[in-house]
């Protein structure tokens, strides 16, 4: 599934678990919502000089998958065409594929820029081995879930701005 | 035959090389002696044949030479000069009477003069006189009588054996001549000696042989070739015959002509071989028996220091293999390579026991730690969605609960309000009941995702189930190594203030249970009384682990007894001490609680209970487990948590709470 929008932040998530996938369309591509929460932002400004919640709220290009060496074919073709993701989200165990830290050390050699999150239910990964096989520290994240995808989808746009 | 004796027991091969080397030995002992120690006891016996038929040779020798030193003395005498030049008339009646001739052991005198006549003669045979012509030798048409009766020079002389016509005698002949040794040589004189059986009787006397002798041309005791043989062999030579209990030595007489005359044999007993022989079946019989003595104590050594030592390590390896304890020693007390043997592999049993005990417990933990990530991954993965949906509702719920409905429907009703203000108000409504109906719709969807994330997690913990369901390895345990492996989870343990007291006696005794899981029980007991001691504000206390055995409903029970002189607990605690969650630790759960040290006694077919006096006077725990003391280790497995009545007796006013009184269910 893929969301266009020249002004958006462009995510690719890829996680094994398609109830997952679909709990990140809703928090990174409700643009109904959105827009509705826009409109009636804006009315109640104008209408009762009141600043209503969401009237800032980013935009997400999300392109999902459910395995890691999708993820990285994505990264590469999305690099050769100019249009590269601003932000990876990897789920570390994905099988029967190569696992998220694989993946993302891969896609750190295509994209060096790139930020990755790793979202994970477990992983016997420690942390300081995640930042040897995918640095730069500073474009690494880490998430344990069960957390709140709106709260990531914040996080990931205060990734680009800081970016 | 390798494989058949390979298949053969170590004590079997023992014996049988045993046997086969005293065998070797037996037999290699009769090659030896019959072929060196044998024949050199026959050997010594020719040489006994050989010295005897020399010593026969040189007696008869002997008295040939007597008889030419008599002849040596009579013959040059002036007396006997004149005599056969027929001066001396008298000469016959002084000196050739017949007690000198049997005085000087002569069978024959004859005198002849210088011409061949015969001047005397003495010949007794049969005790009569008989005529010289019966020798047949001294007729002067005998090829040999010129030999005889002529001598050429005064040194001359003619000494030897002569086969004559009354037997072979020893004869010799000299020339007569003067006293002073000087010619002319007038005569000769001829003495002998009959080699008759008297004779041969007196030579073995003096040689103590065996002597015989036989005339070639009679009948002879051997035959043709061995006649043949003894001729060939010549005078100098002897030729030996063996019969069982004789050596004959034959040697060859010749006659004063050298002519072959008869076969002289000396007859040695075989005394020599015959000891010989005795000496080799002795040595025989001495050897079979050292050998036979030599291999029963080598056997009997054998059997002591190596054979049943292995069958003994044999025997343990056996018992080991088939129980399957590993805690089994050989304590073999020896400073020999058996004994090193022993030792190393008890080291190694030991090491190979803490390896599978090493091993159990990664085993357990790892197995227990796969499941629990296994669980936190496929839980966390399913709460995620659910967690964001409710985020998600509560997001909208937020927004909608914000928006100004109320006071824009107040503004519409008022009809002084501006138509623009009229239009905005409306479409604001309007998005605004948009959003309710859309959160309404998204609340619906969120709300079954939900609904099917929590089936999901129930599905998870219900798979979990059949690992619940799994029973845990029950083993024979040391109680002294469990308490002091339980033990460790005591932080300082050395510390002064609080010590720990575990009883000597707890060596004694075995129990059946979980080890890994019996630790974690022990050491959740003991941990609990250090804790508690500590929450007392005391100075000081003790924390006691006894042993003691017990019977309940027939079966042999150990009670391990944890008892601290911490805060105790009251009446109104004893029957939530063993429930879920319950900690007495005032605000904060540390270790794995009472709760879950209920259910893994019950796992393993234990049960435990506790008491106290009351606040401040200490508590006791109790943990009844299958088992008995050391050597009586029970194999079966009693399961105490279906009795009825209480493990534990009442006594005072303590408050006794048992877990199967309160946990329920177990």
């Amino acid at each position: 599934m893929t969301t266009n929008d020249s002004n958006s932040i462009r995510v690719l998530i890829a996680d094994d678990d398609e109830q997952i996938l679909q709990a990140y369309r809703m928090a990174f591509c409700d643009n109904d919502a959105t827009d509705l929460i826009e409109t009636l932002g804006s009315l109640e400004a104008e209408l009762f000089e009141s600043h209503a919640d969401g009237d800032d709220a980013p935009r997400f290009d999300v392109v999902a998958c459910s395995q890691g060496c999708d993820a990285v074919s994505l990264v590469a073709r999305a690099a050769r065409e100019g249009r590269p993701f601003d932000v990876v989200i990897l789920d570390v165990r994905m099988p029967p594929g190569i696992d998220g830290v694989e993946a993302g050390s891969q896609i750190r050699r295509l994209d060096p820029g790139v930020e990755i999150v790793f979202v994970t239910g477990f992983s016997d990964i420690p942390i300081h081995e995640l930042a040897l096989r995918v640095p730069p520290p500073v474009k690494l994240h880490y998430f344990n879930k069960p957390l709140s995808f709106m709260q990531l989808a914040e996080s990931v746009a205060g990734m680009v701005r800081a970016g | 035959m390798p494989g058949r004796f390979a298949s053969l027991s170590l004590q079997q091969k023992v014996s049988v090389t045993l046997l086969a080397v005293m065998a070797a030995m037996v037999l290699l002992s009769y090659i030896v002696l019959n072929t060196t120690v044998a024949p050199a006891f026959d050997n010594l016996e020719l040489a006994a044949a050989e010295k005897n038929i020399v010593r026969a040779k040189r007696a008869i020798q002997n008295d040939m030479e007597n008889l030419a030193a008599i002849v040596g003395d009579w013959a040059p005498w002036d007396d006997a000069y004149a005599y056969a030049l027929g001066k001396n008339p008298g000469f016959e009646k002084s000196n050739l009477d017949i007690p000198t001739m049997t005085n000087l052991d002569l069978d024959l005198l004859l005198v002849y003069d210088a011409q061949g006549k015969l001047l005397w003669s003495y010949l007794p045979y049969n005790g009569e006189t008989a005529d010289p012509d019966s020798l047949e030798v001294f007729d002067s048409t005998h090829p040999k009588f010129e030999r005889l009766v002529y001598h050429t020079d005064v040194t001359d002389h003619t000494d030897g054996l002569l086969l004559t016509g009354l037997g072979p005698m020893l004869m010799s002949s000299r020339p007569i001549i003067r006293s002073a040794k000087e010619g002319p040589i007038v005569g000769t004189m001829i003495m002998g000696q009959f080699l008759d059986s008297e004779k041969r009787t007196t030579l073995r006397e003096r040689t103590e042989v065996s002597l015989t002798w036989h005339l070639l041309g009679g009948a002879l005791p051997v035959d043709a070739s061995l006649r043949n043989e003894i001729v060939a062999a010549g005078a100098g030579s002897f030729v030996y015959a063996a019969t069982d209990s004789n050596i004959q030595a034959f040697g060859l007489l010749a006659d004063l002509f050298g002519e072959p005359l008869m076969i002289l044999q000396a007859d040695t007993p075989r005394q020599i071989s015959a000891l010989g022989g005795s000496t080799v079946n002795g040595a025989l019989m001495f050897l079979s028996a050292a050998g036979i003595v030599v291999a029963i104590v080598t056997w009997l050594l054998l059997r002591r220091i190596i054979v049943l030592p292995l069958e003994r390590l044999a025997n343990h390896i056996t018992g080991i293999r088939e129980s399957g304890d590993l805690s089994l020693r050989l304590n073999e007390e020896r400073a020999d390579e058996i004994g090193a043997l022993a030792g190393q592999f008890d080291r190694m049993t030991l090491e190979v026991h803490d390896a599978r005990r090493q091993l159990l417990d990664q085993s357990f933990k790892a197995g227990k730690a796969d499941t629990a990530a296994e669980v936190l991954h496929n839980i966390r993965n399913a709460m995620t969605p659910l967690i964001n949906g409710i985020d998600r509702l509560s997001k909208n719920f937020r927004f909608a609960g914000g928006l100004h409905i109320q006071q824009a429907t107040e503004e519409l009703a008022d009809p002084a309000c501006h138509p623009d203000r009229r239009g905005k108000l409306l479409q604001y409504i309007g998005s605004a009941f948009g959003h309710i109906q859309k959160t309404s719709e998204d609340a619906v969807n969120d709300l079954q995702v939900a609904t099917r994330q929590a089936k999901q997690v129930e599905a998870i913990l219900s798979d979990q189930e059949r690992f619940a369901n799994v029973a845990p390895i029950i083993e024979s345990l040391e109680l002294h190594s469990i308490i002091e492996e339980a033990s460790l989870v005591i932080p300082n343990k050395d510390k002064p203030g609080i010590r720990l007291d575990m009883r000597p006696e707890l060596k004694g005794f075995v129990i059946q249970a979980h080890r890994v899981g019996l630790v974690q029980v022990l050491g959740n007991l003991i941990l609990n009384g250090y804790e508690s001691i500590q929450r007392s504000q005391a100075d000081s206390g003790s924390i006691d682990v006894s042993a003691s055995l017990d019977e309940i409903d027939g079966q042999s029970v150990v009670r391990v007894t944890v008892r601290d002189s911490g805060c105790g607990f009251g009446e109104e605690l004893k029957h939530k001490i063993f429930q879920r969650g319950f900690s007495s630790k005032q605000g904060h759960l540390s270790g794995l609680g009472l709760h879950w040290c209920a259910n893994a006694l019950a796992g393993m077919g234990g049960r435990v209970s506790a008491e106290s006096a009351g606040p401040d006077c200490g508590a006791a725990f109790h943990v009844l487990l299958p088992g008995g003391i050391d050597g009586t280790r029970t194999v079966e497995k009693p399961s105490l948590s279906g009795r009825s009545t209480p493990a534990v007796e009442r006594s005072g006013n303590a408050a006794i709470a048992d877990f199967g009184e309160v946990a329920g269910g177990l």
